[in-house]
């Protein structure tokens, strides 16, 4: 089975562990405690390769932004394929702690090596009441536009574009795996085999 | 690691004791005849804490109001009474004899003990008894019109230049002049008597006392009139001090502090920090958490075989997979029961230990931090454990182990590394076990784990409640508290929680007075070998206004220690013959000492 390890950065409170339970359990809590040091989870989605179906893995590290913990990241970020870096559209601070994370790793993992999403949640609080809206959708479209991110608006509340972004990031990391394997077998565009061993090194997957 | 015969370490912190040695001249000297000198002396003396009349004005007040009155102008340090407010104490009547003196009962004693109303009788006629907080309250509150006032506990921390840290209760302004008075008089003090720094402070009319823990670069105080000893006080100050070193460690506190003296550690301390340490303070002030007076920890009932199937996986997994986990990958491992906070089984080096109050504060932490935790999760939590090392960090690997009524109870694989890259080695290890636990047809055996006993399945008669300590492992075991729901329950109000408090309060207080009646002031217990008795008496009166009769108040409570063991009880209402009592000390014991692989973890599985 294909396996891609995520991580989760952004500032406390944005709804990093509630995205993730959204994904994985498809609940959530209005209560909910801060992460401290760092959750792994894991959760298979399924995958469409032209008819054929791919089953993927995913193996979450769910983040504490608490700035307390900040100095640990690199640990969870380092083997990532990719990051979702979070923040909160009712929180202007939010976006900015959330462009500090994408320069760290821009500048510690480099681009080529994780594809990033930017995501910006609590969609449904903004929905309600446009006026707790304090980062514009453009604004942060244009940023991430920029910078080369991928961007979305969530809900984990009500789980709006909870389970197509997971889906999507699936789906880049599955091509970005193919074109790998693709040009490492030179060229050959037959059946791709791909049995790497289920286990939870370190070292396993796509890193 | 601290090196110790037993795996988890029992020493006073370091410091603590010494310290709280320095307070004593302010401090009423014990008024009990205790022989210090000889150290194997057996006590046995009966000493009655209240006793205390019931004028008929308030005797309108009905049963439960007067159960849940606590506090007040009653002293209950045995050391301190005083006689005020129409409370007589009657003193100790020492009468030396040697607990070999009571080996044998006679028949007529048995036969007393069987006709005698008794707890464990009442049961066996009826399936839903009605008992456990049928024991009295001889706790009085009083009342106070300022808000802040009217708390009966509070706890402050600052920094040492006087900035407020954190406040058990009261609103900002209040709390601020109160550290401005904290620091005035710990720097007094300190200008004063550079030597001796400022421990205790006492006021008499209320017996309120302020404990002072002076921990440069802060200060902890805790000013209560609910009558616990100054040593318990400044364990409990220690106990808070623990958790904010398990948070920054003191190598970073002091570097915090180290720029400028006037750091405001609350931009330092995280949400989740202020909310531990209010959680801390609820259970220390408002639960029945003898953890921390005991010094030790408390076990989970689970069968012998399944203890030592669990160790024997643990040893022989840890063994198969020394590839890839390399020694000194694992420190520490146990499985908890979260919501219980109790230890259902270890894997430990060989020679070392943790301690208690390391255990303490990961156990808590746990269970304030993780509740909307489930299975599907794995956490990689850095603590600094402040009494294994206060400078550094561990890492602990947490998992969610499948389990029966998930909302109630919880167990809890942990395995602790020093090593902050080493998850997935430990998840690894934790993953293999789990599937031998799973092969072995252990599974459903853990799911099911979370029961306790009872006080009725211990064959003592007449006790109401007990707590063992077995010296040897640092832990302790107790029956469950069994409390009823009060009346207002028929209207559908949650006073579940005001039961289980009013019941928690009563029997800390019982305990507590047992407690300190073997400890010195300097915090160690008086003798080797003690054996004491308290008695509380309340004595009510039928008055105009009563519409009914109140049941005298007349408990005995029993403390014996020995080199082995330490035995707190509190027996039913009315039981008064001291050679019963002790009948049924003895029989716990011995039921203990039966069922000592049930109750305790003995070895654990040792690498
Ligand atoms: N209305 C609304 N509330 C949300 C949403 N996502 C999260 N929350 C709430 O925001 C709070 C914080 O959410 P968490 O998921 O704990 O945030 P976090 O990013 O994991 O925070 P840390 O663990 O401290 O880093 C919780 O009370 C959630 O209930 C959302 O989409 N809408
Ligand atoms: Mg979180």
């Amino acid at each position: 089975m294909l396996q891609f390890k995520l991580v989760l950065l952004g500032d406390s409170s944005v709804g990093k562990s509630s995205i993730v339970n959204r994904f994985v359990k498809d609940s959530f809590e209005d209560l909910r405690e801060s992460t401290i040091g760092a959750a792994f989870l894991s959760q298979t989605i399924k995958l469409n390769d032209n008819g054929k179906e791919v089953i993927v893995k995913f193996e979450i590290w769910d983040t504490a932004g608490q700035e307390r913990y900040k100095s640990l990241a690199p640990m969870y970020y380092r083997n990532a394929n990719a990051a979702l870096v979070v923040y909160d559209i009712t929180e202007l601070d939010s976006l900015n702690k959330a462009k500090t994370w994408v320069e760290e790793l821009k500048n510690k993992v480099g681009d080529d090596n994780i594809v990033i999403y930017l995501v910006g949640n609590k969609l449904d609080v903004c929905e309600k009441d446009s006026s707790k809206r304090l980062v514009s959708l453009e604004g942060a479209k244009e940023y991430a536009k920029e910078q080369g991110l991928l961007f979305i608006e969530t809900s984990a509340k009500t789980g709006a574009n909870i389970k197509e972004t997971f889906q999507e990031i699936g789906e880049k990391l599955y091509d970005i795996k193919k074109t790998e394997v693709n040009t490492d077998l030179d060229g050959n565009t037959g059946e791709i085999e791909i049995s790497k061993p289920s286990t939870n090194d370190t070292t396993s997957c796509c890193s | 690691m601290e090196s110790d015969e037993s795996y988890i370490d029992n020493l006073i912190p370091a410091g603590m004791t010494a310290s709280t040695k320095k307070d004593n001249d302010g401090i009423v000297q014990p008024g009990l005849t205790i022989t210090k000198d000889s150290p194997t002396v057996s006590i046995n003396l009966d000493n009655t804490i209240v006793s205390q009349r019931l004028t008929p004005s308030s005797s309108s007040s009905d049963v439960l109001e007067e159960g849940s009155s606590f506090m007040g102008s009653m002293h209950m340090n045995p050391r301190q009474f005083s006689t005020d407010n129409g409370m007589n104490i009657i003193t100790n009547d020492i009468t030396g004899e040697n607990e070999n003196d009571i080996d044998d009962q006679s028949d007529l004693v048995d036969q007393l003990a069987q006709s005698l109303y008794s707890y464990a009788a009442t049961t066996r006629n009826y399936p839903k008894p009605i008992i456990s907080n049928e024991v009295p309250n001889v706790f009085q509150e009083t009342q106070d019109s300022d808000e802040l006032n009217k708390q009966d506990k509070n706890f402050f921390i600052l920094s040492s230049a006087g900035k407020p840290i954190f406040s058990m209760n009261g609103e900002d302004n209040q709390i601020t002049s109160y550290m401005g008075i904290i620091h005035t008089i710990v720097n007094y003090f300190q200008l004063n008597n550079p030597n001796n720094e400022i421990k205790t402070i006492i006021l008499p009319p209320k017996n309120q006392k302020f404990v002072f823990l002076n921990k440069n670069p802060i200060v902890l105080m805790v000013t209560s009139t609910r009558g616990e000893s100054v040593n318990e006080l400044a364990s409990q100050l220690d106990f808070l001090y623990s958790y904010i070193l398990s948070s920054l460690s003191e190598r970073q506190l002091s570097r915090l502090f180290g720029k400028r003296s006037n750091t405001d550690l609350r931009n330092f301390l995280e949400v989740t920090d202020f909310e531990n340490l209010d959680r801390l303070c609820q259970v220390i002030t408002y639960e029945f958490y003898p953890e921390l007076i005991l010094n030790s920890l408390q076990c989970m009932m689970v069968s012998k075989t399944l203890r030592n199937k669990l160790h024997e996986i643990m040893s022989t997994q840890l063994v198969k997979e020394s590839k890839f986990l390399p020694r000194g990958t694992l420190l520490y491992g146990m499985i908890v029961s979260a919501s219980l906070n109790r230890l259902i089984s270890l894997i430990r080096p060989k020679g070392h230990s943790l301690h208690t109050t390391d255990l303490q504060l990961l156990f808590s932490l746990i269970q304030n931090q993780f509740s909307n935790m489930n299975e599907n999760q794995e956490l990689w939590v850095p603590i600094c454990f402040p009494k294994f090392n206060a400078n550094g960090f561990l890492y602990s690997y947490i998992k969610f182990l499948p389990c029966k009524n998930y909302e109630h109870n919880k167990n809890v694989l942990i395995l602790i590394s020093g090593q902050k890259d080493s998850f997935f080695k430990l998840k690894l290890f934790a993953d293999k076990l789990w599937n031998k636990i799973v092969d072995e047809n252990l599974k459903s055996k853990i799911f099911d784990i979370g029961q306790g006993y009872k006080v009725t399945d211990v064959p003592a008669p007449l006790v109401h409640h007990f707590i063992y300590k077995a010296k040897k492992y640092v832990q302790f075991t107790m029956p469950d508290l069994e409390y009823h729901q009060s009346e207002e329950d028929s209207d559908g109000n949650p006073s579940f929680q005001n039961a289980k408090f009013e019941y928690a309060k009563k029997l800390r207080t019982y305990y507590q007075q047992l407690h300190d009646c073997i400890t010195s002031e300097g915090g160690r217990q008086l003798n080797k070998s003690i054996l004491n008795f308290i008695r509380w008496e309340l004595k009510s009166n039928v008055g105009a206004t009563a519409s009914f009769q109140k049941e005298d108040v007349n408990l005995m409570g029993l403390v014996w220690v020995t080199k082995n063991f330490e035995l707190y009880l509190i027996c039913n209402n009315g039981i008064t013959d001291k050679n019963i009592i002790f009948k049924s000390a003895r029989k716990i014991v011995s039921w203990c000492k039966k069922n000592e692989s049930k109750l305790f973890i003995q070895d654990g599985a040792v690498f």
